[in-house]
């Protein structure tokens, strides 16, 4: 039982960060019916610029701030180059290799400023465990799940609560009506994009204590969460949170009590299942059309 | 307050409307009729920006719009009321009318006072009142009608547009909507409003043009349009 208690945490908190993620797909999935198949090079910038940040001196917390910002102008440039031209055109799979393509470019980038190797990102909490329900627990784990929330939860207060964030809400109803309101939606979209990496470079910071940080730990980690905006729904906050959870506990226990071999399957077995049953996810609401 | 001339518009490589030209004074209510296909949303859609015109110019107050974004066009006072209402369906009555007064709530309009607009587009729209905390895509079509006019109003625009308000709705909708035109002209607000009904229409306008294959075939004002032995049976007759 306590070993099933201590996979269930550190299953958790992989999993808010696969909803982390999950939550960038979503954002500009809901302004602009594409996808940044980039997010998680965008995870794995930010947490480079976060480490180098960090080894100029710059404290944790105050590397945060600037992480998120490098994460803004690195999704705005990703939309403006690899989005926009494809949405102008109306192509409707032009952006999926744009986005893959800039991915992989920012990847081999990386690759050649920090190299090839992983590194270890100093935590800015104590790394000794504390004792929670007879399991351990890291204070990066808590602060990884309380971090996920809070962000989840800022860009849900500021898409009811303002006028901009209502205006992104029209935009996902309906781009052109939105227009006929003054909305650009041109600008949304680009702004969603830098939201969206915003949140993955967020999320970067906030694991690479937790992990190995180096260019390669973006590819899993988007396709994971990838598998996670499909099985929770691209349209549901809930969904994805539940989704997260299902696939992080999913591997953690996996990987002990069969084998981390195998790790990687239930989840991927799942999203078969869910993409079989329910295509539009667990909490995703089938779109509804009136005419 | 609003001149079309000679405009060429279409989609794709089809062109529908053949050279228009078209005005609507500040004040009035200026009334497109026409058959299916004639052109009427066209010229809506060329006005607003949805579509880019291939030719001629369409200038409001003074200003040439042509071929800007629409949400350009939008923010310099037109407020176009879309064909099949287009509200936002995952959003609050109130919401989609606070989203009408995008423009005045983000500085690229006057602000004015957005809740006693607020409250008097409640006031024009009873229906809205009850139903304002309501997802716009629980209404029925008459009430998305009401909203989406309601809407375009909220923007405090220069010009409305209004296309085909009356589609789809009720009979007894049909004529509270007509009534409220009429309230809105009364008040001042300068229109354009398209529509199959086109003896309604013509009652609650100052002045017509009438559309066939994208070309204005008539126009003239309201009261002789109605009186036109030609328009009479080609549009009036059925209803």
């Amino acid at each position: 039982m306590q070993i099933f208690t201590q996979l269930l945490f550190s299953g958790i908190a992989l999993g808010m960060i696969y909803a982390v993620i999950a939550f960038g797909y979503q954002l500009t999935f809901a302004t602009s019916d594409t996808l940044n198949f980039g997010q998680g090079d965008a995870l794995m910038l930010g947490a480079l610029v976060g480490l180098t940040l960090v080894n100029l001196g710059v404290n944790y917390w105050l590397m945060i701030p600037l992480v998120c910002l490098f994460g803004a102008a690195q999704g705005a440039f990703v939309e403006r180059i690899g989005v926009r031209p494809a949405i102008k055109i109306k192509s409707e799979f032009g952006w999926i290799m744009s986005t893959i393509a800039l991915g992989i470019i920012f990847k081999n980038v990386a690759e050649n400023v920090w190299g090839r190797d992983d590194l270890k990102f100093p935590s800015p909490l104590p790394e000794s465990p504390m004792h929670f329900l007879g399991a351990n627990v890291l204070p990066m784990e808590i602060l990884v799940v309380v971090g996920a929330v809070l962000m989840m939860l800022a860009v849900e207060i500021f898409n009811r609560k303002s006028i901009y964030g209502k205006a992104v809400v029209a935009t996902f109803n309906d781009r052109d009506a939105a227009k006929l309101m003054g909305i650009n939606t041109g600008l949304v979209i680009t702004f969603s994009y830098a939201l969206s990496s915003t949140t993955a470079a967020f999320a970067g910071v906030l694991i690479a204590p937790l992990t190995l940080t180096g260019a390669t730990m973006g590819a899993v980690l988007g396709l994971k969460a990838f598998a996670v905006a499909i099985i929770g729904g691209l349209t549901s906050g809930m969904g994805i949170i539940v989704g997260g959870i299902i696939l992080g506990v999913a591997e953690t226990t996996t990987g002990f009590y069969l084998s981390t071999g195998y790790k990687d399957v239930p989840g991927l077995v799942l999203l078969l299942i869910v993409l079989a049953v329910k295509p539009a996810g667990l909490f995703g609401k089938s779109a509804i059309k009136k005419v | 307050m609003l001149k079309i001339t000679n405009l060429h518009a279409g989609y794709g490589k089809v062109e529908v409307l053949h050279g228009i030209t078209l005005e609507v004074p500040k004040g009035s209510v200026v009334t497109l009729i026409g058959s299916n296909g004639a052109g009427k949303t066209t010229t809506m859609r060329a006005i607003s920006g949805m579509i880019a015109p291939t030719e001629g110019r369409i200038t409001l107050g003074g200003e040439d719009i042509t071929g800007r974004e629409s949400h350009r066009i939008a923010k310099l006072g037109v407020a176009h009321s879309p064909e099949g209402r287009r509200v936002f369906a995952t959003m609050t009555v109130n919401d989609n009318l606070l989203l009408g007064a995008f423009p005045r709530l983000t500085g690229s309009r006057p602000k004015g006072d957005v809740t006693a607009d607020l409250a008097r587009a409640m006031e024009y729209f009873p229906r809205l009142k009850e139903r304002r905390l309501q997802l716009a895509g629980t209404l029925s079509g008459g009430e998305q009608q009401m909203l989406a006019m309601a809407r375009a109003m909220m923007m405090n625009p220069d010009v409305v547009l209004l296309d085909e308000p009356s589609m789809g709705l009720a009979p007894i909708l049909v004529e509270e909507v007509f009534r409220i035109i009429a309230r809105l002209r009364k008040e001042g607000v300068t229109m354009m409003l398209v529509e199959q009904f086109a003896a309604a229409a013509l009652n609650v306008a100052d002045y017509g043009y009438v559309l066939e294959n994208g070309r204005i075939a008539v126009h003239g004002p309201a009261e002789k349009l109605k009186n036109d032995p030609a328009v009479k049976a080609a549009y009036l007759g059925g209803h």
